[in-house]
């Protein structure tokens, strides 16, 4: 670069200072003109989205969509995204769903967008108790199953898809499935833990010896997790078995680290408690641990082969009342120990999920016109209480829909008992399956027959001989039940829900044939 | 006088050029074929199409025959050396620049108000309710003019007169090539003018004080894209006048601040 | 007579900052042009001739020094009215016709209309461009033809002073001659050019004055006479004792000049020495040859000056 030290002409060095000056004082001038425009800018914006798109979209403007037009889709996916970010904050819930949908069709990789827009949808709409809004889970499930199919080589979105059956809609079989597509990575094999026996993958030697893909740890212990809410005990101890093998390879790499001591640790621990519960609940052998349970009632049913003394009448008497329109009061007596729950279900009677597990188009909208509830109330000294006040949001809790002979409406309450749920001190004399509860009242007493659901008995495992407990292999006890719940449903009508009529016994009806009406 | 020479000059010399000839016969391609891409049953529908399609042709061809002229006006002179014969003259710098400034709006301004005139045309003839065997004359005249797409051209001109503004600005101290996508990178980031706008009222002031800057020192050239209302007339503005005088004042106050950088480059400029 | 150009301690000094090198295009020139004279401004390629020009037009600023153009200082914008300038090389809008061109130029120098016609006619005229070639397109014209229009382009304002470089290069003898002879007319009407060209036989004769530039630096200037003063006579001998102890007597008397061939090549400007060498070689019973009386040229002058200064 070459430059040189000059002098100029006289006329130019004169007019420099004059040209200086107007350059400054146009351009403050500019800025003062900018002003006046801006708000006519925004109004003339504002006039473009009196109510659909902007206004959905909070306020955004379109302009960022030039960012896409010149390439930069990502940058302008990111954009947005800080936008988003600003809405969580804002507590502006309603804008933040057409912006992820635009996200993740501006960047289909953006995978934590999927998972925090999922996340949202299940926990963030919520009515004034902080109750969820299940209309949205559906549309979650799909924006997941989206992502997944995106970002088929990366565990994280599958393992969120596991979180939300495991943690939110409690479908255990779907937590399982989830946890293992995590594990198995996108060339998806039942040997997820062998990868000697899986043939398409290599081994990487940077990732633990595994194979490229392999899903952190934190993936094979939920999923050892859901197999035991389950009732799958098997699995569950083969899997933290799995968990074992590699924490103990991680030790030894590095052995003054806290968090694999911990980690290797906790797995031990949860391992040998399955255990521990099962003889507990299933055998008489009562090796270093009291069964502190007044009613042995599983383990007497297992002698008895299901007769006398259990299982255990629980002997659920609910009441519900309507001491406003619009308000429930489920409350009722009931035979279990503190710290179990009843689950309650308020809904439309033809209430029915948008989007079906083949349906990969995400955030289908929900249908706002449907009316669901779920929440589960706590037991104490045999007694449950809770009042639902669905007045306070009309929007979630229409109760519009057009069922019923004067067509005003038809709604299902549902009262269940899961003790795949449940406590443990419950479960160790319920059983994981509830074989040591029963209702005496007639039609109270539900099995689960979805078939998912059902591949959750208690099966024998390693081989078809029990494990070895000092030396003696214990027999698996078989117990071919299904998983039983005990279980009400309701049906009344728009006049009921306003409290003009009383909700009584007679409004029991038989339990609905889809197992699954809970879960979601 | 001298400026105005040059400027007639220019332009004699800019529309000779093969590649503005190629964006305008593009433009006016587009215009042309406009009903073809804008076929919809309904009549209103296609007017719609139609106005978003002009108005979009407009902009796109006037933009790069705004900036593939404008380019080239200083730094051909200084390559091909025709300038020292004419600042050997009495001619002093910044009418040099003034005139090669107006000569390159001017030929752009001829482009556009081709454009803008076929466009309007193009309009008459979608609208127009009687078939021709009902008479000649009285098929012609069944048709009703867009007069406020007047308006969105107007935008248009005086978006390209700032961009005009802002190229011979460059063209004083960097090559063409070099221009050309300065230029073209100021307009599109000059067209989130919305989005720089928010920017300024952020909560976090790194990104507020980062947008005011951006938002106030480049030219904002979306304060002119109205196409919407235009295209959607349903849809009410108020002040439309007074929003686009602000606006044409704007574009003149930037360009001048432009011009006059221009020329405080310019006038250190060995040749 | 007052000074048409008047130049003192201009230097321009380019500064390259990545090799951090410094190059002086021009070095402290001083040097004055009257007004009226055919001033002839000589160099090499690269000797900084076209920048000094431009520094007076004000296409280039200088880093040192000052000039004055018709009393007025350099680059100022008003006398440039009674300038006008002829670059090296015709660089004009070859999509314009000579009379389009003129034209423009005659705007520029804010020439109404009228009058514009007038003195576009008077200038092609003058520069004996064909008529019927006037209003074709310059991309058609041959370089002489456009030669013819840089000149015409120089006279369109009916300057005082102009800068004229390279007028005649490239061109056939014909329009060479005739070129040469527009130039040398201007003299005639009062006009002071200021000529830079490799033509050294051009300027020989036409030029009063001429400066020798080198490497920027002024080596000398002065009449032609003044530059070629020193006519010398040629005198070549031959012989076969010349070389033996005879050379030196001769080259004690006058420079040898040439040596090859068994001839030998003398210069002397003086009778008694030219005397003295023909004694000595009709002495040592060699021949003379030829005895050629020789007037140093322009071109002489020019190659020693810068050959001495590049000290060869």
């Amino acid at each position: 670069m070459a430059s040189n030290t000059v002098r100029y002409p006289q006329d130019m060095t004169r007019r420099l200072p004059i040209l200086a000056s107007a350059c400054v004082a146009l351009f403050a001038a500019s800025i003062f003109m900018q002003r006046l425009i801006d708000p006519g800018r925004q109004a003339y914006h504002a006039q473009e989205n009196l109510r659909t798109t902007q206004a959905a979209m909070g306020g955004l403007n379109n302009e960022f969509m030039l960012l896409p037009l010149l390439g930069f889709r990502e940058a302008a996916a990111g954009l947005l995204w800080v936008r988003c970010d600003e809405f969580f904050h804002s507590g502006d819930y309603d804008a933040i769903l057409p912006l992820v949908r635009l996200i993740t069709w501006l960047d289909p990789h953006a995978d934590n967008v999927y998972i925090t827009g999922a996340w949202h949808l299940d926990y963030n709409f919520t009515d004034s108790s902080e109750r969820s809004d299940r209309r949205y889970i559906a549309p979650a499930v799909g924006l997941l199953k989206e992502g997944i199919a995106n970002n088929n080589n990366i565990p994280d979105i599958k393992f969120e898809l596991g979180w939300q059956d495991f943690d939110k809609i409690k479908d255990f079989p779907g937590a399982v499935e989830a946890f293992k597509m995590a594990i198995a990575g996108p060339y998806g094999d039942e040997n997820i833990f062998d990868p000697a026996k899986n043939h398409t993958i290599p081994k990487d030697q940077d990732n633990e010896g595994y194979w490229p893909y392999a899903g952190p740890l934190k993936d094979i212990h939920m999923l050892a997790h859901a197999y035991e809410k389950e009732g799958r005990l098997p699995d569950a101890i083969a899997t933290w078995d799995h968990a074992l093998e590699r924490s103990t390879k991680l030790l030894r790499d590095k052995p003054k680290d806290f968090g694999n001591k911990s980690m290797h640790d906790a797995e031990l621990h949860n391992r040998a408690e399955i255990l521990q519960r099962y003889y507990d609940r299933y055998t008489d052998l009562n090796h270093d641990h009291n069964n502190p349970s007044k009613l042995p009632a599983v383990h007497a049913a297992a002698a008895n082969g299901g007769g006398k003394p259990g299982p255990f009448d629980i002997a659920l008497r609910p009441l519900i009342e309507v001491p406003r329109r619009y308000v429930l009061k489920v409350s009722g007596r009931v035979n279990l120990a503190d710290g179990g729950r009843i689950d309650v279900r308020i809904s439309d009677w033809d209430y029915k999920d948008r989007v079906s597990d083949k349906d990969l188009r995400a955030l289908q909208p929900p249908d706002l016109g449907q009316t669901i509830l779920i929440d589960s109330i706590s037991i104490r000294k045999d007694k449950f209480a809770r009042e639902m006040d669905m007045s306070k949001d009309p929007k979630m809790y229409s109760f519009s829909n057009k069922l019923g002979p004067d067509k005003t409406g038809l709604y299902k309450i549902v009262l269940s008992f899961n003790t795949r749920t449940t406590a443990p001190h419950i479960q160790d004399y319920a059983g994981w399956s509830g074989e040591g509860l029963t209702d005496a009242q007639p039609g109270r007493v539900f099995y689960v027959s979805d078939e998912a659901q059902l591949a959750t008995k208690m099966i024998e495992g390693e081989g078809g001989k029990g494990p070895v407990w000092d030396g003696k292999a214990v027999p698996f006890p078989f117990y071919g039940q299904p998983p039983r719940v005990i279980r009400v449903t309701y049906k009344i009508n728009q006049q009921q829900v306003l409290g003009n009529k009383p909700i009584t016994d007679a409004d029991i009806v038989p339990n609905d044939p889809d197992t699954t009406i809970m879960l979601k | 006088m001298i400026a105005w020479a040059i400027a007639r000059q220019t332009v004699n010399e800019a529309l000779r050029r093969r590649i503005m000839w190629v964006f305008l016969i593009s433009g006016v391609a587009l215009i042309f074929l406009m009903p073809l891409f804008g076929y919809l049953t309904a009549p209103k529908d296609s007017q719609t199409v139609l106005r978003a399609l002009g108005l979009a042709a407009i902009l796109l061809a006037g933009l790069f025959i705004t900036i593939v002229t404008c380019i080239y006006l200083i730094p051909v002179e200084i390559e091909r050396r025709t300038i020292y014969t004419v600042l050997s003259k009495p001619v002093q710098r910044y009418e040099f620049v003034l005139g090669k400034f107006l000569g390159g709006f001017i030929t752009v301004a001829i482009n556009i108000l081709f454009m803008g005139v076929l466009f309007i045309f193009m309009l008459y003839l979608q609208s127009l309710k009687v078939g021709l065997d009902r008479g000649f004359f009285a098929c012609i005249t069944s048709g009703t003019f867009a007069p406020e797409m007047i308006r969105g051209i107007f935008m248009t001109f005086f978006q390209m007169l700032l961009l005009a503004a802002l190229t011979i600005f460059f063209s004083t101290f960097t090559t063409p090539i070099v221009n050309f996508f300065l230029s073209f990178g100021i307009f599109m980031v000059g067209n989130l003018s919305s989005v720089t706008d928010s920017l300024t009222t952020n909560s976090n002031w790194l990104v507020r004080g980062t947008g005011t800057v951006i938002h106030y020192l480049l030219p904002n050239f979306g304060n002119f894209n109205i196409q919407n209302a235009l295209i959607h007339p349903v849809a009410e503005i108020s002040n439309p006048n007074e929003y686009m005088r602000n606006n044409i004042v704007y574009a003149l106050i930037y360009s001048a601040v432009l011009l006059i950088l221009a020329i405080i480059v310019f006038d250190r400029r060995e040749v | 007579m007052a000074a048409a150009i008047e130049i003192q301690g201009l230097t321009k000094e380019y500064i390259d900052i990545w090799r951090k090198q410094r190059v002086e295009a021009v070095k402290n020139l001083n040097l004055t042009v009257e007004e009226g004279e055919i001033f002839g401004f000589l160099g090499r390629n690269g000797a900084g001739k076209t920048t000094t020009i431009k520094m007076l037009l004000g296409l280039l600023f200088p880093t040192a020094g000052d000039a004055t153009i018709l009393g007025k200082p350099m680059g100022d914008n008003s006398v440039k009215s009674q300038v006008s300038y002829l670059p090296e090389e015709t660089y004009f809008y070859d999509s314009m016709t000579a009379w389009d061109l003129l034209d423009f130029y005659a705007r520029l120098f804010k020439i109404p209309g009228g009058e514009r016609e007038r003195r576009i006619r008077i200038s092609l005229e003058k520069v004996r461009l064909q008529p019927e070639a006037w209003k074709r397109n310059i991309r058609g014209y041959s370089k002489g033809m456009r030669q013819r229009t840089g000149i015409a382009q120089a006279l369109i304002n009916d300057p005082k002073l102009l800068f004229l470089d390279e007028p005649t290069s490239g061109l056939d003898p014909i329009a060479h001659a005739e070129l040469r002879d527009i130039v040398a007319s201007l003299r005639g009407e009062g006009k002071t050019v200021f000529l830079s060209s490799h033509q050294l036989a051009d300027v020989e004769l036409i030029c009063t004055r001429v400066a020798i530039i080198h490497n920027g630096k002024l080596l000398v200037s002065g009449t032609i006479k003044e530059l070629t003063a020193g006519d010398v006579t040629e005198i070549t001998v031959q012989g076969e004792k010349l070389t033996n102890g005879v050379l030196p007597k001769l080259e004690a008397i006058a420079p040898v000049v040439r040596q090859g061939n068994g001839t030998l090549q003398l210069r002397a400007n003086e009778t008694e020495k030219i005397t003295a060498i023909i004694d000595t070689v009709r002495g040592a019973k060699g021949e003379v040859l030829s005895i050629v009386p020789h007037r140093r040229t322009l071109e002489e002058v020019f190659v020693e000056t810068v050959q001495k200064e590049e000290g060869v």
